[in-house]
């Protein structure tokens, strides 16, 4: 059965991703989606953890899960840097050989996982929202949409190692915070040669309004179906009087309706809401990856054909812009 | 590539050796005269460490022996004094001979160990390093057991 | 300054229809684009060339059509157009797609300052190429920048990453990939989009010409392959109701009763 086992790649290894914690739960995520794979193969869960002062995050990591931890501390690592991370990473890679090598798709995670997977010349795919293991081969199956969305890809790495993917936060369930959990902790010696070409002059919080997004309880998501930026802006008002937030599918952001932190789905954020209304957005899986989590989706759009349909709770057949501005109507009188 | 390996525990370590440890020992704890340590399991539901020894000077001379963060035998008059968040033990002329502080964060602790410390012979068995201890002679650097119970 | 801009074409993404039956995209009717990133890529180096001097050239792997996309680059002012294409390169994925990019960028004389594309695809949407490109050239790397300066002999750039505004101090030559956020396309006068198609010169590069193996290339020279398409898994069975702007308002209303976002008062 598991071929590459043959050839001594054995392990589930996660990248610790540990930048805004608490709200960035993604590695938390990982491991334990990590601990069922590794189930299945007869393996552990090690997360990889640099950077300096790491020591709370090996804790928290060890009371989410992970079998071992493996840190490399050092104060030159104390800001994530693609190059020292990706020659350190690899190093650690090659000489201790894991099967699968997972990463949160954070902005980080995509800028700093494709080096890596080229540096060690394998195969990576990208903010996949399933992973399971081929029962016959003891591949790891990586699903990812494609073709715009319409359809998911299962991706196989055959014969390159580690299998490496990014997967989007919110896609799996992290375990529960157990204060009892003990774990291996590895302490490699490996060189650290933090020379950058790449300087971080300055950071600072990104001061763009989030819109407490991923916090609220209603989120009303419009489209390009809306018509235009003052329809859009519709939204604004009514998520005021509805006591919610607004978010915005991508080709609304690439048209300047709204600014980019807002953007739901795929490469941009997961919510959770009770409740989401989608108005005029097509349904691409692109964008419903981000609100496959809300509890109750109302859906408008005006063609009775289009995907969202199959995402949502109540679907309502006609057009979103004038469906909106009578609802707001009512609202205006009322509230 | 070589690589170091410890333990960790998801509520309470310390630091020896550069490595998070869920407790150590050096040394044999009956020894009613030669020189131990023990900072011992702190069990999910605690949060204080617990640290006892037998400790000696450079000269080789016996300093004090404690047991649950207390001094039992103390010849030499030395002072323990508490700290926001830990405690301090100085000699009788003032000079700090251990100092243990335990910081929380979200869910865990860590408490970091300062002091130098010796053996019967006067060699040394605990220094500082960076901000916290290298460690030295015999000893179990991951304990998977509590050791003293009250 | 020299710089090398990589496009891509890709299908018009909002009219993309598939069969769902035979699990293909049905392509009759669906135009073909330049990325958005990409372009707002060329906008980027059109715009330093202006502040700097220098060259732009574009680039992009892909079939024989993709010509047309390198020729609207030219329209909007590139002064060359390069298209890696060959029979072999079918079927890569991004790390077969970076040694082939990676190899023709390094054929250049001189090796450009600066490589520019989007940060990622709207049809394939994974975001490698940029990255993996970098490490094929072994050149520094920001991804998703807003800002673009010069400062000296080096690059001053912005990005916006996991809840950060990060500016970084960058040595050539580089490679940064754009985010949405620098700048808007230009639209391309018709006259220079007429000229671009019928007398500028785009060299076309295959195989031999890159000196690459078959096996490095395409469908051979990647390491993942696909295994299988399929629906994505639908949970929710939801109800669809039809009827006048009204209808539909009132029925949105008494969701939003049941669902406590109303109160019965609240509703008209």
């Amino acid at each position: 059965m598991k071929m590459m086992q043959d050839k001594g790649w054995k392990g589930v290894w996660v990248f610790g991703d540990y930048r805004n914690y608490f709200q960035n739960r993604v590695t938390l995520q990982l491991i334990s989606k990590g601990k069922e794979l590794a189930a299945q193969l007869g393996t552990e869960v090690t997360v990889l953890v640099l950077g300096s002062q790491v020591h709370p995050y090996a804790m928290e990591y060890t009371a989410h899960g992970a079998d071992a931890v493996m840190v490399v501390d050092h104060p030159s690592l104390e800001n994530y840097q693609v190059e020292t991370y990706v020659r350190i990473v690899s190093q650690l890679v090659e000489s201790f050989k894991p099967e699968i090598f997972l990463a949160g798709a954070t902005a980080f995670g995509r800028e700093f996982f494709p080096r890596l997977a080229k540096r060690l010349n394998t195969g990576l795919s990208a903010d996949c929202v399933a992973l399971e293991i081929d029962a016959e081969t003891g591949f790891l199956i990586q699903s990812t949409p494609a073709f715009g969305g319409e359809l998911l890809a299962d991706i196989l790495t055959p014969k390159h190692r580690p299998q490496m993917a990014t997967v989007h936060p919110g896609v799996f369930e992290e375990r529960s915070h157990d204060p009892q959990a003990t774990a291996r902790m590895v302490y490699p010696e490996v060189d650290i040669h933090a020379e950058e070409r790449v300087q971080l002059i300055r950071s600072k919080p990104d001061q763009s309004p989030k819109g407490g997004l991923e916090e609220a309880e209603l989120v009303l998501v419009g489209g390009k179906g809306l018509g235009s930026k003052e329809n859009f802006h519709m939204l604004f008002e009514l998520a005021r009087l509805l006591g919610g937030e607004v978010g915005a599918t991508r080709p609304v952001i690439l048209s300047g309706w709204t600014e980019e932190s807002r953007l739901l789905g795929q490469t941009g954020k997961s919510v959770k809401p009770k409740v989401l209304i989608t108005a005029g957005t097509s349904g691409a899986v692109q964008y419903t990856t981000g609100i496959q989590g809300a509890e109750t989706v109302i859906a408008i759009n005006r063609d009775p054909h289009a995907p969202i349909f199959k995402m949502a709770d109540l679907g309502l057949v006609g057009d979103a812009k004038t469906v909106l501005s009578l609802l707001l109507e009512k609202l205006r009188k009322r509230l | 590539m070589k690589f170091r390996e410890s333990l960790v525990s998801a509520h309470h370590n310390y630091l020896v050796n550069q490595m998070l440890s869920p407790g150590f020992l050096l040394g044999d704890l009956n020894s009613k005269e030669d020189f131990w340590f023990l900072a011992d399991i702190v069990p999910a539901g605690m949060n204080e460490p617990n640290i006892h020894g037998r400790i000696f000077d450079h000269h080789g001379h016996f300093v004090l022996e404690m047991g649950f963060n207390k001094i039992t035998e103390n010849p030499e008059g030395c002072v323990i004094e508490p700290l926001a968040g830990g405690f301090q033990i100085r000699h009788a002329g003032g000079e700090p001979l251990l100092r243990v502080h335990t910081v929380v964060f979200a869910n865990g602790y860590l408490t970091r160990i300062q002091g130098k410390l010796y053996d019967p012979e006067g060699k040394t068995r605990v220094e500082p390093l960076l901000d916290g201890i290298q460690v030295f002679g015999k000893g179990t650097l991951a304990l998977t057991r509590r050791q003293l119970f009250l | 300054m020299n710089i090398v801009v990589c496009i891509k074409q890709v299908p018009d993404a909002p009219n993309i229809r598939v069969d769902r039956e035979r699990m293909t995209i049905i392509r009759d009717g669906v135009e073909s684009i330049i990325n958005p990133l990409d372009r707002v890529a060329l906008e980027a180096a059109l715009d330093l060339r202006q502040k700097e001097g220098g060259t732009v050239c574009v680039l992009t792997m892909g079939p024989s059509r993709s010509e047309e996309a390198l020729r609207e680059a030219m329209a909007a002012g590139a002064d060359q157009a390069i298209l890696l294409t060959d029979p072999h390169f079918a079927g890569a994925d991004t790390l077969a797609t970076s040694r082939v990019i990676g190899r023709a960028i390094s054929r250049m004389d001189p090796f450009p300052d600066l490589i520019l594309c989007g940060r990622q695809t709207i049809d394939s949407d994974t975001g490698h190429v940029g990255p993996q490109l970098a490490e094929e050239l072994d050149v520094p790397q920001v991804c998703g920048v807003t800002e673009i300066h010069l400062d000296g002999n080096a690059l001053v750039v912005k990005q916006v990453s996991d809840g950060f505004q990060n500016t970084y101090r960058v040595t050539f030559p580089a490679l940064l990939t754009v985010s949405q956020g620098l700048h808007i396309p230009r639209h391309i006068a018709l006259g220079a989009l007429e000229q671009a198609f019928s007398s500028a010169r785009v060299q076309r590069w295959g195989l031999r010409e890159l000196k690459l193996q078959p096996e490095e290339v395409g469908f051979s020279g990647s390491a993942t392959t696909v295994l299988r398409l399929h629906r994505p898994p639908q949970k929710r069975k939801g109800e669809v109701v039809s009827g006048s702007s009204q209808t539909l308002t009132e029925r949105l209303i008494a969701k939003l009763v049941s669902l406590s976002i109303l109160d019965e008062d609240d509703a008209g």
